[in-house]
């Protein structure tokens, strides 16, 4: 399928409709030379899959962390019609809303490195994390829909987190029209233990320090500077999102037999966007996505009260604010810009960062490797349906990872780079280990140079939390 | 063989696993899923649930098997070791799944759901074969 890829300029790729019968939109990958080269031909050929959904607008998009997923590339952006297209929640994923805050703080890089043998341990007991790890907030059933219904309004207004949150969250940490009612009793019961829980696999903690500033005065508005040491909490919407998406995979692989969807993989399920099977899949996300803004506000205020114990000092002092907080899986109706006409599209973000003007992305590298913050553009809206990437991407496959490396070398070869990194498991220290990843240079370099996400920091890791 | 894992999926897990019928295959499925979630060989047998499922036909079953087991290991806080499949037939399984609670230590990780991706259950000449990929 790569050979299909003709490319337009430096960073843009596209496979034409005609590669493969039944594409119903282009294909485009977005990335340099050394990205296309490296990327899987399977991932390719997944993103044609996608083509071949009804109701897409073209194109369907790979960013450069794309890599081959289940259905279709982790690292991917679908549009569909708002009238004549699907939504998908095998598109979505499983972990709805896996993605990203950042909390700031006024410290320096000396100052964190003198305490960080005792604050990775104090971190590590204050965050639930691992297989099985349960939520020291031992939600209330009937409280979980304040929960789904609210998202971090229902955090704040219970002593999780505070206002000034809410307005350095995408969709304010509440997607708007969320229904309980839709969501299944299996899903509540999961959902009830899990929340302020970390989770495991790619799912992380990282103390990191500003080391570049390119852009000095987005960094000035943003009130960080070099030096700066920033907190930066990766995971999701837990067994609770797990078992809403994998309720409304089976709704919607009926709704694919019911309205005769022509699939070219089971993992694709969907359903027409206006039909019930559709739109009750939206609802139900939509608590998902609002669990998972909780779940990662409610550990925030446990961070910050673990820095207040190791450093004798009030968060406030410390200016422990979100810098921001996004989704990496979701859909959303968006107005897009198609040849000249504003229309409304149902945005399905697979590993992808929504990037708009002046939002903010903050991109996950590999475990002991550099993160970046960057700042959305109107390129992207041009481009990409106002989208970017979202970590470096992985190389390679987590069994292979096994196989390849040890966990406690790992932890050595880290320590020996002053990156102190504490796992519940060394296999998962081994699974992620950086050279499992793609290079995330190279993709930011892809982005930034696109035109669809712009480079404003970039971060090294100075410890390391997994689950 | 009971189950292999495959090296196919970058951003999961696949494994295969066999049996020389159904009843086998569902076990072996079922060990090969949580020697991912935790140390199974580390994992005793104190605590025993009883589980039941239905579905339209043996492949939907053999999802909604494994799909129930990791939620209800998520519910009843335990990590499972020995699956003894009692009854099954193309739309129905019952099962004793036992273990004992989950302790952090004896984790591996967090599976999250079941997909679809390149999920084939197969009657071959020596039985059954199953690809199964795990998100996680």
């Amino acid at each position: 399928m790569k050979d299909k890829l003709k490319q337009m300029d430096d960073y843009e790729w596209v496979i034409e409709r005609s590669a493969r019968p039944d594409m119903n939109a282009d294909g485009k990958v977005i990335g340099n030379k050394t990205i296309i080269d490296a990327m899987e031909d399977d991932a390719i050929k997944q993103l044609t899959n996608v083509t071949m959904m009804p109701g897409v607008v073209s194109p369907v998009l790979a960013l450069p962390d794309a890599h081959v997923g289940y259905g279709l590339p982790m690292g991917a952006v679908a549009a569909f019609d708002k009238e004549e297209g699907v939504i998908s929640s095998g598109l979505c994923g499983f972990d709805i809303n896996c993605g990203i805050n950042t909390i700031k703080t006024n410290l320096k890089a000396d100052e964190v490195k003198e305490k960080i043998k005792d604050l990775i341990p104090a971190l590590f007991d204050a965050v639930p994390c691992g297989v099985g790890s349960k939520g020291k907030l031992r939600l209330d059933p009937s409280k979980l829909d304040g929960v789904l219904v609210d998202g971090v309004r229902w955090a704040v207004e219970n002593g999780y987190g505070i206002k000034d949150d809410l307005e350095h969250l995408e969709e304010n940490g509440c997607m708007e029209g969320a229904d309980p009612s839709k969501i299944s009793d299996l899903a509540r019961k999961r959902g009830k233990s899990q929340l302020g829980t970390l989770g495991a696999g790619n799912h992380f903690l990282e103390i990191q320090t500003v080391s570049d500033v390119y852009d000095e005065d987005t960094a000035k508005r943003w009130d960080v500077e070099k030096d700066n040491v920033l907190i930066m909490l990766h995971c999701g919407s837990r067994g609770f999102g797990h078992q809403v998406a994998s309720d409304y995979l089976k709704i919607q692989e009926g709704a694919v037999k019911k309205y005769n969807i022509k699939l070219p993989d089971r993992q694709l399920a969907c359903a027409p966007a206006n039909s019930e099977e559709g739109q009750d899949y939206f609802k139900a996300m939509k608590c998902a996505v609002n669990y998972s803004f909780t779940n990662r506000i409610v550990m925030t205020q446990w961070i910050r009260e673990t820095f207040e114990k190791i450093f004798k000092k009030d968060w406030e002092s410390m200016g422990m604010h979100t810098l921001y907080g996004l989704c990496h899986n979701v859909v959303k109706l968006e107005k897009h810009k198609i040849n000249g006409e504003k229309r409304e599209l149902f945005i399905h973000r697979k590993g992808a960062t929504r990037s708009f003007p002046g939002d903010i992305a903050l991109i996950a590298g590999s475990m002991g490797t550099s993160s970046y913050v960057l700042e959305g553009t109107e390129k992207a809206m041009e481009i990409t349906f106002g989208s970017t990437c979202h970590g470096a991407g992985r190389a390679m496959s987590r069994h292979a990872a096994i196989d390849k490396f040890r966990g406690e070398k790992i932890k050595s070869e880290l320590a020996g780079k002053g990156i102190i990194a504490k796992a519940t498991s060394p296999k998962v220290l081994a699974e992620e280990a950086p050279n499992a990843y793609k290079d995330v240079d190279e993709v930011i370099e892809s982005v930034h140079n696109a035109g669809i996400s712009k480079k404003i920091l970039r971060m090294n890791p100075l410890g390391v939390l997994k689950g | 063989m009971k189950y292999k894992f495959k090296d196919t999926i970058t951003s999961d897990v696949m494994f295969e696993a066999y049996g020389k019928d159904p009843k086998e295959l569902f076990e072996n499925a079922a060990e090969a899923l949580f020697s991912v979630i935790c140390k199974i060989d580390k994992i005793s047998t104190k605590k025993t649930e009883k589980l039941e499922m239905k579905s339209e036909n043996l492949e939907d079953l053999m999802i909604h098997w494994l799909q129930g087991l990791i939620a209800a290991a998520e519910i009843e806080e335990l990590f499972f070791s020995k699956f003894n499949i009692i009854e099954i037939d193309d739309t129905h399984v019952i099962a004793e799944v036992s273990g004992e609670s989950i302790t952090p230590e004896k984790g591996e990780t967090v599976v999250k759901a079941i997909t679809y991706h390149e999920f084939k259950l197969e009657k071959i000449k020596k039985g059954y074969i199953v690809n199964i990929s795990l998100d996680i």
